[in-house]
């Protein structure tokens, strides 16, 4: 489990996280919703220690992030960290020399998944096809919780729904996975649970089949209340 | 598979709705393998873990059994799959009662205008109404 205490965060005298708890569930898929500059990159960002944060803590399975941690834990950002001029063959090498828990079967498995050539330059392909690419890189890595900044952003709808498709398959089965997103309609029956932000504070954070169970309630419905109110 | 999931009801619900449909119409028979947890997620596009509680709660209320580890089946019990047919029937006339008394059409014309329309296609009735 991701344990997320209280986190506050200031980017000089703007606060961006003013007190953020939630957890996230191994086995289960966490949608942290919010409109843009709400702080959830932020968040990502402060589980992952990768941003300090000025108060709280955050525990994964119990302990605090430390450095083999990193093999337990991924972040997949929301644009490709890779040199553009890296074949996909090079990003995969790069990334099989500095982790352990890289999974080349794994990574094959995704190739095809994707329909991606591995002999093709990051910087030759199209948005959506980056956007595979650096799904691939994360999911390719043996983890027990995958962060995903914004997976769906900025991408066609065919890429979008396989890249929704991944989160059905075996890919994915088991992990614990946390994405940010500003737009829900498209992963609705997807998440198991729902955190919804803003002003940097945790407005709601409910589970989709008891909302919709005991409410009656879509999770845009929850969140067009929580936003109005 | 032919299913639209709304975004207010449980989609657990929906998806066992889906199966009682298939079983009382017979497209799915009594004893006949369905597909595993994940490959109806996958098909679906919807949560695993939503699927896995479908199928739990479908099994529990006898509609589908598992020997073992191999794949579900649809139940064999012949008062089961009666029952579910009745179910949906029921249901089925008890929400057009709803809507027919909301507008205050007597029994007898309900009735007739059910025998005269019956047969038609569908589309023929949605230019009728």
């Amino acid at each position: 489990m991701i344990e997320v205490k209280d986190i506050t965060k200031k980017f000089g005298r703007k606060k961006v996280l003013n007190g953020v708890s939630f957890t996230a569930n191994k086995g289960e898929i966490t949608c942290l919703i919010g409109i843009n500059g709400v702080g959830k990159t932020t968040i990502l960002n402060a589980i992952m220690n990768l941003t300090p944060i000025n108060s709280g803590e955050v525990l994964i399975d119990g302990e605090k992030i430390h450095k083999e941690s990193y093999e337990k834990i991924t972040f997949i950002p929301d644009a490709i960290t890779m040199l553009p001029q890296m074949r996909i063959a090079d990003a995969m090498q790069f990334m099989a020399d500095f982790y352990q828990s890289w999974n080349q079967v794994r990574a094959d498995e995704l190739l095809s998944f994707f329909k991606l050539d591995p002999n093709d330059r990051i910087s030759s392909l199209s948005k959506g096809n980056t956007a595979k690419v650096n799904m691939l890189l994360g999911l390719a890595l043996d983890v027990d919780y995958l962060l995903m900044d914004e997976p769906f952003s900025g991408i066609d709808i065919f890429s979008r729904e396989q890249i929704a498709d991944v989160f059905t398959s075996h890919l994915v089965e088991d992990r614990g996975v946390v994405i940010t997103t500003h737009e829900i309609s498209d992963i609705e029956h997807l998440i198991d649970k729902a955190v919804i932000l803003n002003d940097g504070v945790v407005l709601r954070e409910f589970n989709a089949e008891d909302v919709r169970e005991n409410e009656g309630k879509s999770i845009i419905d929850v969140m067009r209340e929580v936003y109005q109110a | 598979m032919n299913i639209k999931l709304n975004s207010r009801d449980p989609v657990y619900i929906q998806v066992i709705r889906y199966f009682k449909e298939q079983i009382a119409t017979g497209i799915l028979e009594p004893g006949q393998e369905i597909a595993s947890r994940r490959e109806l997620a996958n098909k679906l596009k919807i949560n695993p873990n939503t699927a896995q509680r479908a199928y739990k709660e479908m099994e529990e209320q006898g509609l589908i059994f598992t020997e073992g580890n191999l794949p579900s089946r649809i139940t064999k019990d012949e008062v089961i799959i009666k029952h579910v047919r009745e179910e949906l029937i029921l249901e089925a006339v008890n929400t057009f009662i709803a809507s027919i008394q909301s507008i205050n059409v007597p029994l007898e014309e309900a009735v007739e205008l059910i025998k005269k329309n019956y047969h038609k296609n569908p589309n023929e009735q949605e230019g009728n109404q």
